[in-house]
């Protein structure tokens, strides 16, 4: 029963990312070794990334919001935008179009980070006996990683291989590519400010109800 | 050139659908993080399993210790098959002849699981003194829990039974299974709901169990050239318990109220006797025994480890049992008829001092059955071996093997501590007004206010160490903590304290693993499982005809399914 979870948990994890190689044109391509190659590039990224954070960020103990960390987060964030222009430009690809390559790197990058950050925790937890959503919402995460990847790449494609943009889309294409890749910082802070705006009540509440059960008993 | 405008149009109108894609991820995963918050609820409880025991090779208690099944509550219909399932009963709500029922009929259960009040707990120090219960219904509770006792401790059951403290998880857990209950989806594998885990190991026997008694001395004052030996007055209490649950059976009353009374005895008399002036012509003997469940095995023992000499001059014994709930009637026990001179002596004494107190002391006579091995009594041991003895006890009748041996409903909740300080002062004053021969004279010895008063706060002190501490027979080791602390105590007021290590015999076997961790996981059931999957296969599949369509168009995805190898059609 829980090897079934297991199963529905990997199922959503990974599956987008199969479903998404064999449906696009992708598969008719041979466009698997840039995947790999993504993939790897991500690799490296993320211990480049580890290593940054390691060395500019302090360790909080409480888990406290601070701006100025979150800001120094979403800069080492950038890392990701640098391995993905050194994946896009400077990595030789077999022949392939720049419409699939981009798509192609997207979808190794987020399977790289899919299979790096979310199945040892999976293959650790969702075995278990006890049920939680965590590893349902982990799996949309991934799906979202997804998206996320290849709409980065996709940007990158535009800003880097594309020699003749129109002149008014430019801005508009940067600014799009900063927002993408300054998501996760934006989504930490909109959790932060919606715990701040609802979480308070919805602790209150809690407590309220505990103390009223204290009571009565 | 041309081709630049047209993927660019075909672009942005894609990058908007992924980012409201993902705002609506966003979204979704803000409902769910919602949802994590009210769903978790597992929980480790500490448990502790009911006893387990043969006597003469009959096997009595629970005969399991692992337990994993889901949780069921008495709501839940009637006639359902609970053999897999774990019975959660909190005792204020409990059932009795349900329970009865199940267990005379040998009915299959998955286990048992019952919930203790929080003012059991002796653990936690700050429940147990703000009690939430009126007087009525700890009374009330009290009486349900003697008669489960009884039932447990001399029933076979096949299944794991545990005892567990209330609290706010268990109670929130308790809830859920009650609301699924009563719904009439009872919790199996395929509903989900709650499941319990103790993964124990195998309980095991324990080969020869020791017992101490411990004994010490305040030797009274010999007359110069006086050959004979000094007479004896002994004083002795049993100090280990026995219940349904060894590791919450802490005896407060029984018989933690007599070793408390032993200590102040010991107490007063030494402050006595270290005087010259006021030492008394009677050796004082004071015996803690062990193994006092077990037909005073303990005392057995050390009385036969005596010399005839020393068992010869014990003028008397007085045994403490019971006295810490008693209002206004203690009961002297004897085995002698009472016309017996010396028991007659003994009950005078007594009863003069008791009606200055303010109370009654009656006499209770019980025959000695030599047939029989039970020996209801401390003072039958002694009985038995030719010394006068009796048993100070508030009980009224001789208890049953195993009863009154301060299980479960023995809490600290319901000793009164005035009772304690007036039995001390019963026995003081009476053995004193023998010791220094004043019988019939009204004087005060250990009045209050005066050094010589009984000092309550060392009682309560003692009292509260009793009661935190559970005390099988088994379960203390030769060099227990408690058993050191008993020493030492005795060891301050006391000369020649001696510790005797016996080995308990007799037909009792005892089991261990008495205490576990109770795991409580909530498990999502088959159905969800499998509904799950038929929501992820179907966003699969639509995700994978989205992508098919807006990336080769509809016609490839109509050539899909008609003709598999589509790849032709494509390099054509």
């Amino acid at each position: 029963m829980t090897l079934f979870h297991f199963f529905n948990c990997a199922i959503l994890t990974f599956g987008p990312h199969a479903v998404y190689f064999s449906a696009t044109p992708l598969s008719e391509y041979d466009t698997l070794g840039t995947s790999i190659k993504a993939a790897l590039v991500y690799l490296g990224t993320a211990l480049v990334k580890l290593v940054c954070l390691a060395t500019f960020l302090k360790v909080s103990e409480n888990d406290s919001f601070d701006p100025y960390q979150e800001l120094l987060k979403a800069l080492i964030g950038f890392i990701d935008v640098a391995g993905l222009y050194f994946a896009l430009t400077q990595l030789t690809h077999r022949n392939i179009s720049q419409n699939h390559k981009f798509q192609a790197v997207g979808l190794g990058w987020a399977f790289a980070d899919s299979v790096l950050h979310r199945l040892a925790p999976l293959w650790v937890g969702a075995r278990g006996l006890e049920f939680t959503w965590d590893f349902i919402l982990q799996g949309l995460e991934a799906n979202a990683n997804l998206v996320l990847s290849i709409s980065l790449a996709a940007l990158g494609s535009l800003m880097w291989l594309r020699k003749n943009k129109p002149k008014t889309l430019i801005p508009i294409i940067y600014a799009c590519a900063g927002i993408v890749a300054t998501m996760p910082s934006i989504t930490r802070s909109a959790t932060h400010l919606l715990f701040i705006a609802y979480g308070q009540k919805l602790l209150e509440k809690r407590i309220g109800v505990a103390f009223s059960k204290g009571c009565r008993l | 050139m041309q081709s630049n405008p047209k993927t660019m149009s075909s672009k942005n109108p894609r990058e908007r659908q992924m980012l409201e894609s993902i705002y609506s991820m966003i979204a979704l995963v803000f409902i769910l993080v919602t949802c994590v918050d009210l769903c978790d609820a597992a929980t480790v409880v500490d448990v502790y399993r009911l006893i387990q025991y043969d006597i003469s090779g009959v096997p009595f208690g629970s005969r399991f210790a692992t337990l994993n099944h889901h949780a069921g509550s008495l709501h839940s219909a009637p006639g359902v098959d609970l053999s897999r399932t774990v019975l959660i009963i909190p005792v204020h709500e409990l059932n009795i002849t349900f329970i009865k029922e199940y267990i005379s009929q040998r009915k299959p259960l998955g286990g048992l699981l019952f919930l203790l009040p929080q003012m059991f707990n002796f653990e936690n120090r700050e429940a147990a003194t703000e009690s939430k219960y009126q007087i009525r219904e700890k009374e009330l509770m009290k009486t349900v829990l003697v008669e489960l006792e009884r039932l447990l401790i001399h029933a076979n059951i096949p299944y794991p039974v545990y005892f567990a403290f209330e609290d706010d998880d268990i109670d929130a857990v308790l809830a859920d299974v009650k609301r699924s209950d009563v719904s009439g989806q009872p919790a199996t594998a395929t509903t989900g709901g709650y499941k319990l885990v103790v993964s124990a190991p195998e309980p095991k026997r324990i080969a020869s169990p020791s017992i101490t008694n411990i004994q010490g001395w305040l030797p009274g004052l010999k007359a110069d050239g006086d050959p004979n030996q000094l007479p004896t007055i002994a004083i002795v209490a049993s100090y280990d318990t026995f219940g349904t649950a060894p590791a919450l059976s802490v005896g407060s009353d029984s018989n933690g109220s007599g070793v408390v009374a032993l200590l102040e005895l010991a107490r007063l008399f030494s402050l006595l006797y270290s005087n010259p002036k006021t030492r008394g012509r009677y050796n004082l003997l004071f015996g803690l025994t062990s193994g006092g469940p077990y037909n005073y095995n303990g005392t057995h023992k050390w009385l036969r480890s005596f010399d005839q000499r020393l068992r010869e001059s014990i003028d008397y014994a007085i045994c403490l049992n019971s006295i810490g709930s008693w209002d206004n009637e203690l009961r002297i026990h004897v085995s002698k008829p009472p016309e017996n001179a010396f028991i007659k002596q003994i009950f005078e004494g007594f009863s003069t001092v008791a009606e200055e107190l303010g109370f009654e002391v009656g006499l209770k006579h019980k025959k000695i059955n030599i047939s029989n091995p039970r020996v209801a009594w401390e003072h039958e041991q002694f009985s038995k071996l030719r010394v006068t003895a009796a048993t100070l006890s508030e009980l009224s009748t001789a208890p049953e093997l195993l009863e009154s041996t301060g299980g479960l409903s023995d809490s600290r909740h319901f000793i009164n501590e005035t009772a304690i300080v007036r039995s001390i002062k019963l026995v003081a004053e009476s053995i004193a007004r023998h010791i220094y021969g004043c019988q019939g004279k009204s004087i005060q010895i250990f009045a209050d206010d005066t050094s010589l008063a009984v000092n309550a706060p060392y009682i309560r002190s003692w009292l509260d160490l009793l009661s935190k501490t559970p005390r099988v027979v088994p379960f203390l080791t030769k060099n227990d903590p408690f058993v050191m602390a008993l020493k030492k105590e005795l060891e301050d007021h006391t000369h020649e304290v001696n510790v005797h290590h016996e080995v308990l015999d007799g037909m009792f076997t005892l089991y261990d693993s008495t205490k576990a961790k109770l795991n409580i996981y909530q498990v999502a059931s088959v159905t969800f499982d499998l509904l799950l999957l038929l929501v992820l296969g179907s966003y699969l599949i639509i995700l994978f005809t989205f992508l098919v369509i807006t990336t080769r168009g509809l016609d490839d995805l109509i050539s899909l399914f008609r003709r598999p190898p589509s790849r032709k059609v494509k390099t054509a």
